[in-house]
């Protein structure tokens, strides 16, 4: 009787090679490259908790959900974002803080685009009032170089030790 | 930290909510939950009505509609033709005078854009949201 070997499958590690000098580098490119977002982010957000009422205006301005809600989403979103951030800065819950914020950045390029398609004139609120004389081109290109960054660590993390 | 991508996205989500739950605490006077305009920005129509001649009521509704009807003395100032009304309106206001502005009814937002437009680009002070907009006024003057 053939017995089927035991083979102990290992898809979440992958093995390095131990030559890779290369490898050391891009660790040292990720760290920088989550800095630069968790800055970005933690800048986005303050500026948001600061003023939310103001954020509040922003949501509401796409013309996609009640009032109440985005008054509620104008408390929360900013310290979700902080938080993601310092997730990123510190390695805590790292791919939990990188699935949220790629998360919210499609959903807000999504929501842009949307709003852009139904002729709305709005102004998306990403960095309060710093981006209010944004173009919707501006907005674009901002939201896909952070998506792809953030993209890029995602899949970096795979390659680094489990976390 | 090894925990499930999943688990660490609801732990991060559950930690925002704090000082989020503390910020809406703190700014529970200077935002409302029920309407975009603050509560210090709405006026009813008894309050307005009460400053009697210190008070410029603004119409934002459509042309069409400011035609067909409208609050006595009210001025037409709308998002459509702003650039055009903005120099009438300037001229009727005075310092230490009131701007209510209203539109349609309660769901309405001309209202809260075009005080919004004074306030911001015009510079002016003291203008208010008539709550409930046109159809309070016709309710109360039935």
């Amino acid at each position: 009787m053939n017995q089927t070997p035991n083979i102990e499958h290992r898809t979440s590690n992958i093995e390095l090679p131990n030559d890779v000098g290369s490898f050391g580098v891009w660790r040292v490119l990720w760290r920088i490259l989550d800095f630069v977002l968790a800055g970005i982010f933690i800048y986005a957000g303050a500026l948001k908790a600061f003023d939310p009422v103001q954020f509040a205006s922003d949501i509401d301005n796409y013309k996609i959900l009640p009032w109440l809600v985005s008054v509620a989403l104008a408390f929360y979103l900013p310290w979700l974002e902080i938080f993601c951030a310092l997730g990123l800065v510190f390695r805590f819950l790292y791919r939990g803080a990188l699935s949220i914020l790629t998360a919210s950045i499609v959903v807000f390029t999504l929501a842009t685009i949307a709003a852009k398609v139904r002729g709305l004139d709005i102004t998306c609120g990403c960095f309060g009032h710093a981006s209010q004389n944004w173009s919707f081109p501006s907005h674009l290109a901002t939201n896909l170089a952070i998506l792809g960054a953030l993209l890029t660590l995602g899949l970096s993390s795979r390659l680094r030790k489990p976390l | 930290m090894k925990s499930s991508l999943v688990g660490q996205a609801v732990i991060l989500a559950a930690l925002a909510l704090l000082p989020a739950a503390g910020e809406a605490i703190y700014f529970r006077d200077k935002i409302s939950w029920r309407s975009a305009i603050a509560p210090s920005e709405m006026v009813t129509v008894e309050q307005a009505r009460g400053w009697g001649d210190t008070t410029i009521w603004i119409d934002a509704r459509p042309e069409d509609e400011f035609a067909s009807d409208h609050v006595p003395g009210a001025i037409s100032l709308n998002e459509d033709r702003w650039n055009e009304l903005l120099p009438q309106f300037l001229a009727a206001w005075a310092p230490g005078k009131k701007i209510v502005v209203y539109c349609s009814s309660l769901s309405c937002n001309a209202s809260r854009e075009v005080a919004h437009r004074l306030r911001k680009e015009a510079q002016l002070s003291d203008v208010f949201v008539l709550e409930g907009g046109w159809e309070a006024w016709l309710k109360k003057n039935k």
